[in-house]
């Protein structure tokens, strides 16, 4: 049987305004990510990398064309629904990290199930296993400000699955790590999607992580250049 | 972990981010419920100071003719009451009633055979009035009138100045009787007292109700003040004695105390602006402090609103920060007040005379539970009012945006 796509874009447009300038962003992207796939997307600066992330991420809304997750049509400009289904559905990793400095590691990767209502001693459960899957239990009462670079990105990505989303939007996860910390980020990451199923969208301008990505999307002025692997992904399913 | 505990830790941890910052807005807010207690405090003090001066001025409720509270006589006690005894007999029936203390009020000349000045007089039942006159009465020499002891008179410090009088000088009282003949008796000065306000010393004479009637050439007295067990009381008292004195007038001291309600209502306007302009800076430091902050973290909001969080969530965390600054600082605020209150207590401060009076009143400062409750409530909304304000645009950003923010 076929399995659905996890995100889909349809036939999607996206303008910005900048002063007086229109600038086309997306012209018409259509893209299919399905479930435990990671797909890289690369292009130069401007080409719409960002703004197919903040699609996906239900963080933007597109001018025209169609957003479904999980088969659903969804709108970002309805702020309730976009928020609830980015709670429970979505993931998030940032370049730059983006932890709560407030909280200690452990607080930070509780916060989406808190958010998700889930009662403490499953979330205690599920923190634990997050931290122990990135190795990081040891540091679990550590603030973010005590870790590395690397262990940081690897607290982001447990905080970003300990939900076991279905899809993880990424951005530049690795810009800010060096070699080996990325490697070992990227290992993580294969590894959650192909066990958790969970759907990788990278936007990335790093070789390193896209010759580990299951596909490739390059993007030009806002529209797909070239599609790799493709052929054999669907083939495969 | 309840999810408002949990979203009152984030916003504790988040008020501890930039410390100097919050103690500056804490201490604003103590600074500012500190001082809006302590000037409550000191009004409140100076209406329970004049609010018991009056009723022990005049009782708690003061019984005459409907007339007398009404219109002005043509002769002395022309709208006096005549059966004051059997009224006296009737009135100490209720359970709340101490005391029922006749007064003749009367105006006249006073001599001392050589100088001759207008005075303003008051027949008392002696024993009784200077008993429940208390403090409110200092006597500068000699002694208090005794009940029995007719034709003794006692002086405003001003007046014995005027008429070089002193304990045991001799002095003529003339005034007009109720027939509107002219009458006068001798008495002898037996104390000379000062009730603070010196335009009251410069004419004011106790003498007894038996030496003013003899005077005035009448049975009648102008009116009863009638001295409760309680302030509390007063209104309850009013009804009942109103229901069986049908044809007679029976006032609260409330409503004959002018002083009193001049001066609560000055104060009322002064410590209300005042609060009013306290709370206003205490608002503005919130709202600036809660400003700095957010814009800090804006793209943090951002992180957590792409993480799922809803807007209402972040506007709870947030109000609960400005709670944390603003009901911390009241707080501390409030034991500072009480602290100085109290110390006050124990440390004797005297305040300078009043215009118009001739001593000065140690300064005290009430600490109402009411007052306070109130203060702590209302420093405590308006902070998380602040924070809404300033945070209400912050949290319905597009997250995109918050996101892109350097």
């Amino acid at each position: 049987m076929r399995s659905s796509p996890v995100i889909e874009l349809r036939q999607v447009h996206k303008t910005y305004r900048l002063g007086q300038h229109v600038v086309p962003a997306l012209r018409g992207v259509d893209l299919r990510v399905m479930p435990g796939e990671l797909l890289a997307l690369t292009g130069p600066s401007g080409s719409g990398k960002s703004t197919i992330l903040n699609l996906c991420g239900l963080i933007d809304s597109a001018d025209s064309g169609e957003v479904l997750l999980m088969g659903k049509l969804v709108d970002a400009r309805q702020e309730k629904a976009a928020t609830l289904m980015r709670r429970d559905a979505l993931g998030f990793v940032f370049q730059s990290f983006n932890l709560v400095p407030v909280m200690t590691v452990y607080e930070n990767v509780d916060y989406p199930l808190f958010l998700a209502g889930l009662e403490a001693v499953q979330r205690a459960e599920r923190v634990q296993q997050a931290l122990v899957a990135v190795g990081l239990h040891d540091h679990a009462h550590h603030r973010p400000d005590a870790l590395s670079g690397g262990q940081r990105q690897r607290v982001a990505i447990a905080r970003a699955l300990v939900k076991r989303p279905k899809l993880v939007i990424a951005d530049e996860p690795t810009a800010s790590l060096d070699s080996k910390t990325a490697e070992q980020v990227l290992d993580l990451m294969r590894e959650c999607a192909h066990e958790a199923g969970a759907a990788f969208v990278i936007a990335t301008h790093d070789e390193r992580l896209t010759r580990r990505c299951d596909r490739i999307v390059n993007l030009l002025d806002g529209r797909i250049e070239m599609s790799k692997l493709e052929h054999e992904l669907e083939a495969a399913v | 972990m309840n999810a408002n505990l949990k979203w009152l830790k984030f916003a504790w941890l988040n008020t501890l981010r930039n410390r100097r910052r919050s103690l500056v807005t804490l201490s604003i807010a103590a600074l500012g419920t500190c001082s809006i207690l302590l000037a409550g405090g000191f009004a409140l003090s100076t209406y329970k100071a004049l609010a018991e001066s009056s009723a022990r001025s005049a009782g708690h409720l003061i019984v005459g003719t409907v007339a007398s509270f009404e219109k002005d006589e043509d002769v002395p006690l022309q709208n006096g009451l005549d059966n004051a005894a059997e009224l006296t007999r009737q009135l100490l029936m209720d359970k709340h009633v101490r005391h029922v203390l006749p007064k003749v009020e009367f105006s006249g000349l006073i001599s001392n055979g050589d100088k001759s000045t207008v005075m303003v007089a008051v027949g008392v039942d002696p024993d009784a009035e200077f008993a429940v006159k208390g403090p409110f009465l200092t006597m500068k020499a000699g002694e208090v009138l005794l009940s029995g002891q007719e034709g003794g008179v006692m002086l405003g410090e001003a007046l014995a100045t005027s008429l070089k009088a002193k304990p045991g000088s001799s002095l003529t009282l003339l005034s007009a009787t109720t027939e509107g003949a002219l009458n006068a008796v001798d008495v002898v000065v037996k104390g000379v007292f000062s009730t603070g306000v010196i335009d009251i010393d410069k004419r004011l004479v106790y003498t007894d109700v038996v030496t003013a009637q003899k005077l005035l050439v009448s049975q009648r007295v102008s009116s009863l003040g009638v001295y409760l067990d309680r302030m509390e009381a007063t209104d309850a008292a009013q009804a009942r004695i109103a229901a069986f004195l049908p044809n007679l007038s029976v006032k609260t001291w409330l409503q004959q105390a002018q002083f009193y309600q001049g001066v609560k209502g000055l104060y009322d306007r002064i410590f209300g602006a005042l609060g009013v302009i306290i709370a206003v800076i205490v608002l503005f430091v919130v709202t600036n402090a809660m400003a700095m902050a957010i814009i800090e973290r804006t793209r943090e909001i951002g992180t957590l609103r792409a993480m799922g969080t809803l807007p209402s969530q972040l506007l709870r965390s947030l109000s609960f920060e400005g709670m944390l600054l603003g009901g911390g600082g009241a707080i501390v605020g409030a034991l500072l007040a009480m602290s100085v209150s109290v110390c006050l207590t124990l440390i004797d401060v005297q305040m300078p005379p009043p215009p118009g009076r001739s001593q000065g009143y140690p300064l005290n400062i009430t600490v109402d539970a009411g007052m306070y409750g109130f203060a702590l409530l209302a420093i405590t909304l308006l902070a998380m009012l602040a924070s809404l304000w300033v945070a209400r645009k912050a949290v319905h950003q597009p997250v995109v945006e918050a996101l892109a923010h350097v």
